[in-house]
């Protein structure tokens, strides 16, 4: 079983083969650390740390990281990581509205890895269904949130400045602490040694080979909403473009920077062809 | 204020003096809405101050800052651009009725993305206040309290579709995409890098945004929605961000058969038939099956993901993946 010599490039090949030095027996999260990763998940889920928490929260990557950093496994939680970011590539949340919340996914999904030695594409197994529930509950939040809104009302209109600034930049914010770090205290703690083992339990030969397939490709999903988000499908032929040229100099193993200064140029080359003449400007 | 008005709303608020005019309550209508009286604004003590870059700072900042944190389904963000214009506002309306009409105005439904939308209409808003404030503190015929609000509404929805698609949904993407081989190689740099860069770059323009949206007023909107220029950046944001989905799509999607059988004693695998004839043919069907559900059936994103997971969990379980 198992995926059969790579057709294509796949950079995590080489890494993948490192994945087992990395591996470690008998890992597990201590109170301290559930605690932190916690309150860094209450952090971005409230938004307190401003615009920045965007990525931070559309994208799992800073999670891993942190994972990564109180676990004391910063390789094996990046690589879990990327293979978990594929699958949330596009994610976008037009009117505030997520379908997912890769911020928690992830935080659940990298501990569980990290602390079980999962494979990665196990973590992904985990993290789509978390990042569901998760949603739902940064629903909560923003129902919570109309709480506020009746003090809000009251000091706005008796213009008491500081008492309007606190309900409005303060309260939000400890309102979601008191929602998320309990919550995800609890899935971590508690939900993510059993998620382990459990996935553990089920990931040897059929149920694995089934779980990297989904994993490998699941990724077309995240593509598949960025192409759709930028929707303008006359320009579909620069994805033609890159998806061969990588396709057949996949041996030269050439690195997405490379490749984004090919991207720039062709960008700046159609700004430049499609120019319309300056009796406009 | 007439007899009659004063005696209506002293009914409402009891036991106040009716006429008290620097009691809020003298103001409220019976949706407890104020109506301040523009006479309130006037004389040299109500002068407003001038509105300097730094006011813009700070009022982007807080912004910046509280963007998403109030949110909430009945008022969205409104919130949120109210606690960035407190600063200004306080600066404009020194009288304390006229300062809470402008904060309750304000907080009425507003949703908006937090750079394009947000940096424009904050910086719009801060110089429409400030002509308001200017106007009737001399007497003179001012900016209407819902020519702002509507100036506002108007905006908030055509430059949260530009920001969405560009932020975050193109310029976000394209950074992860270019430091993710190096999280995949398990260096904590393939996550620092593509949020140290997203918020560096949007942090910057969302503030020139915002002195733009102040310097040119409700002209900076048009300008920027259907000038030509506009169009052609998120052109060639579109084209780089389609060339990296390629590249990743290529890169990233790893679906391939094992299926084989033997003709005639010869053993014949199927994928590498593929190969031979156009390489990495199941990972672009599956991109391109996705992508066509999306443009016809639109953004439903946890149908797409428990479809096609289901889908490549049966194939891949009956040895076609």
């Amino acid at each position: 079983m198992g995926k059969e010599p790579c057709v294509f490039p796949c950079k995590n090949r080489g890494s993948r083969k490192r994945l087992g030095e990395w591996k470690r027996k008998g890992a597990i999260m201590s109170v301290v650390q559930a605690l932190l990763i916690a309150i860094f998940v209450a952090a971005v889920e409230s938004r307190a740390l401003g615009y920045a928490t965007l990525t931070m929260r559309f994208s799992p990557l800073m999670s891993g990281l942190v994972v990564g950093l109180v676990l004391g496994n910063m390789p094996l939680a990046m690589v879990t990581t990327a293979t978990i970011q594929l699958i949330y590539m596009g994610v976008v949340a037009p009117g505030g509205a997520m379908p997912s919340e890769p911020c928690i996914s992830a935080a659940v999904a990298v501990s569980a890895a990290v602390i079980g030695n999962l494979e990665p594409e196990a973590a992904v197994a985990i993290a789509v269904p978390v990042g569901l529930l998760g949603s739902y509950l940064y629903q909560l939040r923003f129902f919570l949130n109309t709480f506020a809104i009746q003090k809000m009302d009251q000091y706005a209109v008796s213009a008491e400045s500081g008492k309007l600034a606190f309900w409005i930049g303060g309260v939000p914010v400890i309102i979601s602490f008191v929602l998320f770090v309990p919550l995800m205290f609890i899935a971590l703690y508690l939900g993510a040694p059993v998620i382990s083992d459990f996935m553990n339990a089920i990931s040897n030969g059929p149920v694995l080979h089934v779980l990297s397939t989904i994993g490998g490709g699941l990724a077309a999903l995240g593509i598949a909403i960025t192409m759709h988000v930028i929707g303008n499908r006359k320009l579909l032929v620069f994805f033609f473009l890159a998806y061969f040229l990588q396709v057949v100099t996949s041996s030269a193993g050439l690195t997405m920077i490379t490749w984004a200064v090919f991207g720039v140029i062709i960008a700046i080359c159609y700004g430049l062809f499609t120019e319309k003449s300056p009796e406009n400007e | 204020m007439s007899e009659t008005e004063n005696d209506i709303k002293g009914a409402d608020v009891e036991k106040r003096p009716v006429s008290d005019p620097n009691d809020y309550h003298t103001y409220l209508d019976e949706d407890g809405r104020i109506h301040g009286d523009p006479s309130l604004m006037q004389g040299e003590e109500n002068k407003p101050e001038p509105i300097t870059n730094k006011d813009l700072f700070r009022t982007w900042l807080r912004w910046w800052w509280c963007n998403e944190v109030p949110h909430s389904f009945d008022r969205m963000v409104a919130p949120a651009l109210t606690f960035g214009l407190m600063p200004v506002l306080k600066k404009l309306y020194k009288n304390p009725i006229m300062l809470g009409e402008a904060y309750q105005r304000h907080l009425v439904f507003f949703n908006t993305q937090a750079v394009w939308g947000g940096g424009i209409i904050s910086g719009i808003t801060v110089s429409l206040e400030e002509e308001r404030a200017k106007a009737l503190n001399a007497g003179e015929d001012a900016v209407d309290a819902s020519v702002i609000q509507n100036t506002k509404i108007g905006l908030m929805g055509p430059l949260a579709g530009i920001g969405d698609s560009i932020d975050s949904g193109t310029v976000q993407y394209i950074f992860i995409a270019l430091f993710l081989g190096l999280a995949q190689e398990g260096n904590p740099l393939g996550a620092i890098l593509p949020f140290v860069c997203f918020a560096t770059a949007t942090f910057i323009y969302g503030y020139l945004f915002t002195k733009m949206g102040y310097s040119m007023g409700r002209r900076a909107a048009l300008e920027i929605m259907k000038g030509g220029k506009i169009r052609s950046i998120i052109n060639a944001l579109g084209v780089l961000g389609l060339f990296m989905m390629g590249i990743m799509a290529a890169k990233y999607v790893t679906l391939t058969t094992p299926l084989q059988w033997s003709l005639s004693g010869k053993a014949f695998v199927l994928q590498d038939t593929l190969n031979a004839v156009l390489p990495g043919l199941i990972p672009l069907l599956a991109v391109l099956g996705l992508y066509l559900f999306f443009e016809k059936k639109g953004m439903k994103v946890t149908q797409a993901m428990l479809g096609f997971t289901a889908i490549l969990a049966v194939l891949a379980a009956i040895g076609i993946l």
